[in-house]
């Protein structure tokens, strides 16, 4: 049972590995970026845990600047992947448009709050 | 006649103001002392006591006790700056003199000695119970001692006394050596009043009853609780002298030698003198009177003193305390005045440091508390005027633009946020320029 799980997990993985390689590149870099933000919150987390949560605000201000950014380059994901049926007649560079304003605003209200 | 006399009244009526003969803090000089004696032996029975006085410039008023012109005062300024009352059998006050215009005496900041001898009238033991002085109820009791009589004496009563306050103020920097002779009735001061002082205590074995009667009971009053001498200082720093013995005053007991019963040492004169000399000047404010100047305060830097404080600043306080040294004001020297930043309870209470030449300064942090506080003074050494001094100083809390701007626990989260829009910048030069 142990070594047919095993083999189960394996081949999952290098299944998944294989449908993966497959996706455009342009939204792997769009991973990518997604990975590093969210990376970078838990790194905030795991320092409030540690001392913490003394200036509350601005550990707030950086966990909500990584995550937006994330939640922000999702959407544009979603946007731009042409799999998508229902975003078939968006032009990526109107969705692209979008995201960059929306990280200004979101960056404008991270600094106010950063105290 | 009449015209004179109402001429004189007029004429000492624009004088008076002038003449200025309270002890006012700014000119304390030549006092007017009313001595009310109720036997004119006694000026010349008690002389020396009464020339060590005059020595030192007081102006002796000696006055029977009983004279009918006796005031205190005059149209509503007191003629005198000091009462002795050596009168220890009179029933009543001639003049306007009785026990509340004693007593009113005292309220005004004006100092009083008072004797009991082996008979002590209603009247005296009333003003002595206004000072908070109780005599024996026993109007026949003395007190007596066994053990530690003087050896001249045949039946115990004249007590060789040495168990006094340890005071500088009160009894001088001379230690007395030889012990005290007293002979006169006891009293008891109680023990929650903390205005009254026992000068000169009985020995644990003394008691007080009638020498010529069998005891029948146990007395009362017996050993160290008996106070042979006490004194009482008000809390307006009037200074109230009770003894329970006249003859402590007296020439015969100033010259002669005593020797306590049990003990080796024969002393030629006795302490009497010493004693009494020494304790004059205390209740007559010549030693022990101490004088302070405003309370100042400011920041560390500055000079002026500030309206407001704010939480955590440095401040230096200081105070100026003279001691009045019989004929000007010399800076105290002490080393337990202390200084208290105060609001419901004391948050700072520091001792102050003194620079020898009377000004008395320390500096500490404001604490991290706002609200309104006191710098408060609260000083009653032994035999000292209490000094009790405060001054109100609001304190506030900080102003929104004087945190410290930039946190050093929150630099990571700095750190991110600038590190998420330098990872935004170039994923959109990525994302826009690959291949």
């Amino acid at each position: 049972m142990v070594k047919s799980t095993s083999k189960d997990a394996q081949d999952l993985f290098r299944s998944l590995h294989s449908a993966y390689s497959a996706t455009p590149t342009n939204l792997k870099i769009i991973d990518l970026y997604v990975v590093f933000s969210v990376f970078t919150a838990l790194i905030q987390v795991a320092y409030m845990a540690l001392v913490g949560s003394f200036p509350f605000n601005s550990f707030l201000s950086g966990v909500l600047s990584c995550i937006g950014t994330a939640v922000l380059a999702v959407c544009l994901r979603i946007q731009v992947n042409k799999e998508n049926k229902e975003f078939k007649d968006l032009a990526p560079e109107r969705a692209f448009a979008d995201f960059v304003l929306c990280n200004l605003v979101l960056h404008l209200v991270i600094i106010n709050f950063l105290g | 006649m009449m015209n004179l006399s109402r001429s004189v009244a007029l004429i000492s009526l624009f004088l008076l103001p002038l003449l200025s003969f309270s002890f006012s803090v700014d000119n304390p000089t030549d006092r007017r002392v009313l001595v009310l004696l109720d036997d004119v032996s006694l000026k010349s029975s008690h002389s020396i006591f009464f020339s060590t006085l005059k020595s030192r410039g007081f102006d002796l008023d000696f006055k029977l006790a009983d004279d009918s012109k006796l005031a205190l005062q005059r149209y509503g300024q007191y003629l005198y700056d000091g009462l002795i009352v050596f009168a220890p059998s009179t029933e009543r006050f001639g003049g306007s003199l009785d026990s509340k215009s004693i007593a009113d005496f005292v309220d005004s900041g004006r100092d009083l000695i008072l004797s009991a001898d082996t008979s002590a009238s209603d009247l005296i033991r009333g003003i002595a119970l206004e000072c908070g002085v109780d005599f024996d109820e026993d109007s026949s009791a003395m007190v007596i001692d066994h053990s530690s009589f003087s050896v001249s004496d045949g039946d115990h009563t004249l007590i060789a006394a040495d168990d006094l306050v340890k005071s500088d103020a009160i009894l001088g920097k001379t230690k007395i050596e030889a012990p005290v002779l007293f002979r006169g009735v006891a009293h008891s001061l109680n023990p929650t009043n903390n205005l009254v002082l026992k000068v000169l205590s009985a020995s644990p074995s003394a008691y007080s009853a009638n020498p010529s009667s069998k005891l029948s009971s146990p007395p009362q009053l017996t050993g160290s609780a008996i106070s042979l001498v006490s004194v009482m200082q008000a809390r307006n720093n009037a200074r109230v002298v009770i003894s329970g013995s006249l003859q402590l005053f007296s020439d015969r007991l100033f010259r002669s030698g005593v020797q306590k019963a049990g003990s080796p040492n024969k002393y030629e004169k006795s302490g009497n003198e010493q004693f009494a000399t020494e304790l004059s000047k205390w209740v007559f404010h010549e030693r022990g009177h101490l004088k302070a100047g405003s309370l100042v305060h400011h920041r560390v830097g500055e000079t002026d003193e500030p309206a407001i404080y704010r939480i955590k600043d440095d401040l230096e306080f200081s105070v100026e305390i003279l001691e009045w040294s019989g004929k000007s004001w010399e800076p105290y020297v002490a080393d337990d005045v202390q200084v208290q930043f105060y609001m419901m309870s004391p948050y700072v209470l520091k001792t102050l440091s003194t620079d020898k030449k009377g000004m008395f300064h320390t500096s500490f942090k404001v604490p991290d508390v706002y609200g309104v506080f006191q710098f408060k003074v609260e000083y009653g050494k032994l035999g000292y005027t209490t000094l009790s001094l405060s001054k109100q100083i609001p304190v506030r809390p900080y102003r929104h633009n004087e945190y410290e701007r930039f946190i050093p626990t929150a630099y990571p989260y700095y750190g991110a946020c600038f590190t998420t829009m330098a990872g935004f910048f170039v994923f959109s030069f990525v994302y826009l320029y690959h291949k």
